[in-house]
């Protein structure tokens, strides 16, 4: 037996053979008993494996919106706490960024500008002592160095927080002994300048982005609960 | 079921229309994949694979045998879970897996039919165990094409349409395949009915 006549076989097994092909062929199977016997077998696998049982499906096949990547539509003002939150977080990291910029120029400024200014104390040290060595022999350091006491009158009109009046004579003593009486709050201010974005900026900015993000959450749950 | 008005709600993305349709063919996709591979969980596995597929891909179905296309996406779920076994082969568990050796089959639970007795079950087991394994030994292309044709009844344009392949094909494969089992089932004569024996000696030039 040929392929082409195992073909016809199995075709007209099927009924998909033409009338004029199954004539043809049933005359051939008539006289020819082993096409018949082969016939008899492909019909006996055919029914053999139309019996196989068929089996029920384990479980259900039916999709889930997330198999499917579908996403719950949300409202239209989604975009703009989206937005907010973005803006708001990015703002909040640069003015972080803006503040250490700010306060690194503040601390590095006295190197390249003023030099002794004295931003620092090593900078400023040597230019505060030297004046008052060199002064001191001239006029009100040598009193002031070795009767600082005296020349401090305590009255309370015009005396400082400290009770310290401030009289040539004690700046004199201050300056001989290598203190400058405004030179601590400068130092104080060059060490933390103020801030380019204040706090209060950057805790609303904070807020913000906080408060956006928070809606977006509850925005999303209330769609898909919504949603299904 | 008005399957072409739940298709066309499926195009437009209603998943409830899809999975009406879903239920209604779990069954035989099931039943494909699982005579194509041989095993129920990777069948699962590949139908629900093929669903998600199908549901993705619905926008292309332009009419024709629903089911026709429906079980291409089957077949292709199927060649790709084989693919990923050539890749990754595995070891099974299952107890019939020194089947070869004349072990003793478990008895699946889901073919469990409360009309037999005891005796009719085991020879309906026998019976499956020995088509599986001769289709196991098919090659995929004509696997494919005499699941769908006697397995799952399909008429040549269905196969056509699922397997991608022109109708003289399907012909062709459909009755190599046929001559193949014939004769892989000729080994287990002695586990089949009486009226399923086959007599000896196709010789096909």
């Amino acid at each position: 037996m040929n392929q082409r006549d195992l073909e016809l076989l199995s075709a007209y097994l099927d009924g998909q053979l033409n009338s004029s092909e199954s004539t043809r062929l049933e005359s051939r199977l008539n006289s020819d008993p082993q096409l018949a016997s082969v016939l008899t077998d492909l019909r006996a696998t055919r029914s053999l494996l139309r019996k196989l049982p068929a089996r029920r499906a384990p479980r259900n096949f039916i999709l889930t919106r997330k198999m499917v990547g579908q996403n719950p539509p949300l409202p239209r003002a989604y975009p703009i706490f989206r937005f907010a939150t973005a803006l708001a977080t990015l703002l909040f990291i640069f003015s972080f960024g803006l503040n250490s910029v700010g306060h690194l120029a503040a601390s590095q400024a006295p190197v390249y500008g003023m030099g002794g200014g004295g931003s620092s104390a090593e900078s400023a040290q040597p230019f505060s002592v030297a004046p008052a060595a060199t002064e001191a022999p001239t006029e009100q350091a040598p009193s002031a160095a070795l009767a600082p006491a005296p020349t401090q009158i305590l009255t309370p009109e015009i005396t400082n927080g400290a009770g310290i009046i401030d009289t040539p004579s004690a700046k004199a003593a201050d300056s001989a002994n290598g203190i400058n009486p405004n030179q601590p709050l400068a130092q104080a201010e060059a060490r933390s300048p103020a801030p380019l974005i204040p706090s209060v900026w950057q805790i609303i900015l904070a807020v913000i982005a906080v408060a956006s993000a928070i809606l977006m959450v509850l925005i999303r749950q209330l769609s898909a609960r919504h949603w299904k | 079921m008005n399957e072409q008005a739940l298709i066309t709600d499926a195009q437009g993305g209603n998943l409830d229309a899809f999975n009406t349709l879903v239920l209604h063919y779990q069954d035989s996709v099931f039943n494909t994949a699982l005579r194509i591979l041989g095993d129920e969980d990777q069948a699962a596995d590949a139908s629900q694979e093929a669903f998600i597929s199908a549901f993705k891909s619905i926008t292309s179905f332009r009419g024709g045998s629903f089911k026709g296309w429906l079980m291409r996406t089957v077949t292709n779920a199927c060649y790709d879970e084989l693919r990923r076994q050539k890749r990754r082969p595995t070891t099974p568990l299952e107890p019939d897996a020194g089947r070869d050796d004349g072990e003793e089959m478990d008895s699946p639970r889901w073919l469990a039919d409360p009309n037999m007795t005891p005796a009719q079950q085991a020879e309906a087991d026998e019976v499956e165990y020995a088509i599986q394994h001769c289709l196991n030994n098919l090659p995929l292309e004509f696997k494919t094409v005499v699941v769908m044709a006697d397995i799952q009844g399909m008429d040549y344009a269905e196969v056509a349409i699922a397997v991608h392949v022109p109708l003289g094909t399907i012909k062709s494969r459909l009755a190599r395949a046929r001559l193949r089992l014939r004769e892989c089932l000729q080994s287990f004569a002695e586990l089949l009915p009486a009226s399923y024996r086959l007599e000896d000696g196709i010789k096909v030039s």
